[in-house]
């Protein structure tokens, strides 16, 4: 018998949850997030392991859904110091790395951009080879000035070695301190894509090192001996050292997190998720247990990259979502008090119309050292200026026409599906949506991220192109197969757990013979 | 004779999408070449074709490959200087000015970076007037005239020359040895003279797909509808409207070729749309019946943005309005149509035009 312990850090709050190696929910709760992070993720593991009263070593795992990276590059905070090399002269040098990027940005990384002779042609056979002078001169010229360094070369998605050796050839000149980021580690095929990423790693790899730290520290503090591990966007976990060298791969876990959690705790394998927090409702549809990914490129700080991220809509209606009265008409959001609900909302003393202060004065939600109901009824009809009971149907009427909107462009045909409500938020939706077949409020509903977190699994993935007029196909899709579960295993997963998600491959057109070989693999971490 | 700056490259590259009907390869990586190159060395000189002089030497510079290579080995912009210089060598004349052979897609904005580069002016027209997937697919062939001498190169400094015996062994040709080069490469061809652009080719196309981009870019801008905008500037017919509910993909030769279906909202609520692609869209079919075929073109826009949607990234689920907009008349002649129309991709029915075969639907115009 062993437990896991689940930790979603979001903008508002800090979610925990223990539960049985069964998947058996013993203890949640709900914190604030704390400025410095780590506060609030020690609060609430320190309840949760009280509430349930199980002994500290009989916890195995802590995973952990974080949007410090997130955060990080949106808000362009303690970012690396970085340098940026190219393998593929002569090809490619009319798109220069960071072409794209928003301009602040680039000031902010673009000051060491080099391009370099190398890279491969789709076949395997070489553009150039790598010209050792040349890659030390660029070096070199970094030398001191920079934290990180990001290398993308051609076609590395099927020959990595051009990347490795100026990795190697980096530690050699810059020292042993320096962080590499390269490239067939972080992204699929697709150079400037592939290559943005691994800059926004390298980037991120500062704000990395000290949230795992914390981690460490945090659970150290709590004399835990669990093994860590942290969630990342395709709903799979990494280990901490990982998450250290590729932490542009947590970004988005927390949809991935809620969208498995609430399809876990509501056991539906398939149908719509809407995740409300404080300030949005994020819907995202859940297909045999995983969220549906996007095709369109994901953006990430205003950078173009080739990640597979859940495909989710986002809407303006939270529990701190502002409401203002026109007329005969209401109107929601789009702007919300977010986590100052306490101070600005109308049920706290406030002077703020919010969602929450309306199902609060009807009974639909409680929290406590609130004002009394009457007193919030007759506060709300003041600021409203009209009836309590008329300004409650106007407010529902609108949440209904917004959800039943959203469930409607996640969806993919009329056909009804189970819409699975969850978040701290989730009060506010409707028993019934048009186009849902049931709306299901789960039990722990308010924790199905850090839930999410919890049942992730270990993942592995890889892809290349191949010739098959050369190779032979299934054998070079075993040797992938091999190689990607050789990966996972090393990851920690348990052999007999170990699931195909994707083994794909896909023909290209213009291009006789060649195939696009894509293989990805999860399993149950090792019990 | 007007100047074509990267601001305006934003609006052309959205119209070149559009024109190119779900192939064409994404406008993107064009558009970052162009926009790079106009950076470097300067705006284009965006001319009409009757500016030219009768006996003026004017080239097609074109991308050449697969798209997926296109993304994955980025252009160093010297393979189209070398496909440019090796074309003036070849024929013992200065290049006067450059002809996009295909304004729908990738190639409706990579001439801009070579137009800048060489300090050319771009000629306001092409050989298509939107995107088809062979070379020898052109007005230009219409009109008699041969795409050799091609020039080829690539970016590590491999070049050729081709004399080809008709038009379609220049795609055939050049197809080949493209994959040798690492699947893409920079080629010139169809040269021709001002008098021969001035009967042949597609007119105004590079402004009309600058009107058709800046219909979208500007009504969103201002919150306007636009799809709507869309229609109105194109004058395109709305087919549909509905949610992609299934796509189907399988690469056949050199080409991509499916069927993406479409269940019906709103007024189509009881109907349901397929599009056949083969690269670009060629055939569209409402409840079986086809309402709307090539050389005609049919374009798949996404109904939350208005991007129009390239068939190599139909995702399930989207909702879509299917517009189609009339080819330009030269594809609309017997010959027109032999080469560009339905039987050449196999199909059996015979071309009938858009306008005709939506002329009883009073939803539609």
């Amino acid at each position: 018998m062993y437990y896991k312990i689940g930790v979603d850090v979001g903008g508002t709050n800090t979610d925990a949850v223990l539960v049985s190696h069964g998947n058996n929910i013993l203890a949640k709760t709900k914190q604030s997030t704390t400025l410095d992070v780590s506060s609030g993720i020690e609060t609430a593991i320190k309840k949760v392991l009280l509430d349930a009263n199980i002994p500290k070593e009989e916890i195995k795992y802590i995973m952990l859904g974080t949007t410090h990276c997130t955060n990080a590059l949106v808000e362009r905070k303690e970012l690396n110091k970085i340098g940026a090399i190219r393998i593929g002269l002569p090809a490619s040098s009319a798109i220069p790395p960071m072409i794209d990027f928003p301009e602040d940005l680039k000031k902010l990384l673009g000051n060491h951009v080099y391009m370099v002779h190398g890279g491969y042609e789709f076949d395997g056979r070489l553009i150039s080879p790598l010209n050792e002078k040349e890659v030390k001169d660029c070096l070199l010229k970094m030398s001191g000035e920079i934290e990180s360094l990001a290398i993308t070369g051609i076609f590395s998605k099927t020959l990595p070695d051009q990347e490795l050796q100026v990795a190697i050839w980096a530690k050699e000149v810059l020292g042993a301190a320096v962080k590499v980021s390269c490239s067939h580690q972080v992204g699929g095929l697709g150079l400037l894509e592939r290559e943005n990423a691994a800059i926004l790693n390298a980037a991120l790899q500062g704000v990395a090192l000290k949230m795992v730290k914390a981690f460490k520290e945090t659970v150290h503090r709590l004399e835990l001996s669990s093994q860590l591990f942290i969630g990342q966007n395709d709903g799979t976990l990494m280990s901490l050292e990982q998450a250290q060298d590729f932490p542009v791969l947590t970004i988005s876990s927390g949809p991935t997190n809620s969208i498995r959690g609430a399809g876990a705790l509501s056991q539906v394998d398939s149908g719509i998720v809407i995740d409300v927090g404080g300030t949005t409702s994020d819907g995202g549809v859940l297909v045999n247990f995983f969220p549906r990914e996007s095709t369109q490129a994901a953006q990430i700080g205003g950078v173009l990259t080739n990640f597979r991220m859940p495909d989710v809509v986002t809407i303006g209606i939270g529990g701190g979502t502002i409401v203002r009265f026109k007329e005969d008409k209401c109107q929601l959001g789009p702007d919300s008090v977010g986590y100052l609900l306490k101070e600005k909302g109308v049920s706290f003393g406030g002077f703020t119309l919010t969602l929450s202060d309306f199902f609060l004065a009807n009974d639909q939600l409680q929290i406590e050292n609130i004002l009394e109901k009457n007193n919030l009824k007759e506060r709300i009809q003041i600021i409203s200026g009209r009836n309590f009971q008329n300004a409650l149907d106007l407010v529902k009427e609108q949440i209904q026409l917004s959800i039943e909107k959203l469930v409607d462009k996640l969806k993919t045909d009329p056909k009804e599906i189970p819409v699975i409500a969850c978040g701290g938020g989730a009060f506010l939706l409707p028993k019934k949506i048009a186009g849902a077949s049931r709306v299901l409020f789960p039990e722990h509903l308010e924790v199905a991220n850090a839930f999410g977190a919890c049942i992730a699994q270990i993942s592995s993935e890889d892809e290349k192109i191949v010739n098959t007029l050369q190779n032979d196909e299934k054998k070079e899709l075993e040797k992938l197969l091999s190689n990607v579960k050789i990966e996972l295993l090393k990851k920690g997963a348990s052999e007999d757990s170990i699931n195909v998600l994707t083994k794909e491959s896909i023909p290209l057109a213009y291009l006789p013979g060649a195939i696009k070989l894509k293989v990805k693999l999860c399993g149950d971490l090792i019990s | 004779m007007r100047k074509i700056s990267t601001k305006d490259i934003e609006y052309i590259a959205m119209g070149s999408t559009v024109l190119g009907t779900g192939g064409g390869g994404d406008p993107y990586i064009g558009k970052l070449l162009a926009k790079e190159a106009i950076h470097k060395y300067g705006d284009v000189s965006l001319i009409a074709a009757k500016e030219l002089k009768d006996d003026a030497l004017v080239v097609s510079i074109a991308a050449f490959g697969a798209p997926m290579i296109l993304v994955e080995k980025l252009f160093s912009g010297e393979e189209f200087k070398r496909a440019f210089d090796m074309m003036e060598a070849y024929l013992g004349k200065k290049i006067e000015a450059i002809i996009p052979a295909e304004a729908g897609g990738l190639n409706g904005v990579i001439p801009f970076a070579v137009a800048a580069r060489k300090k050319v002016p771009l000629v306001d027209a092409d050989g298509m007037g939107r995107a088809f997937p062979r070379l020898e697919m052109t007005t230009f062939t219409l009109h008699g005239i041969p795409v050799s001498p091609i020039t080829q190169a690539d970016e590590k400094g491999n070049k050729n020359v081709y004399h080809t015996i008709d038009n379609t062994w220049g795609e055939t040709l050049v197809g080949a040895t493209t994959i040798q080069m690492g699947g893409s490469c920079a080629i010139g061809c169809y040269p021709m003279s001002g008098a021969q652009v001035k009967k042949a080719a597609v007119h105004g196309i590079v402004t009309y797909a600058e009107t058709l981009g800046k219909a979208i870019i500007d009504a969103k801008a201002k919150n306007q509808n636009p799809i709507d905008s869309l229609i109105e500037k194109a004058a395109a017919i709305k087919l549909f409207t509905g949610k992609i509910s299934n796509v189907t993909l399988k690469t056949e030769g050199r080409w991509n070729k499916g069927v993406c279906e479409i269940s019906g909202l709103e007024k189509n609520i009881d109907s349901q749309m397929t599009l056949d692609f083969q690269n670009e869209f060629l055939m569209a079919k409402k409840d079986g019946k086809p309402v709307a075929i090539t050389p005609d073109l049919i374009v798949l826009i996404d109904a939350e943005n208005a991007q129009p949607i390239t068939a190599e990234t139909i995702q399930y689920g989207t909702r879509v309005v299917v517009l189609a907009m009339k080819a330009d008349a030269q594809w609309r002649t017997s010959e027109g149509v032999k080469l560009g129309g339905p039987e050449k991709f196999g199909y059996k029915e015979k071309y009938v035009p858009v306008e005709e075969l939506n002329k009883n639907n009073k939803d539609v115009l």
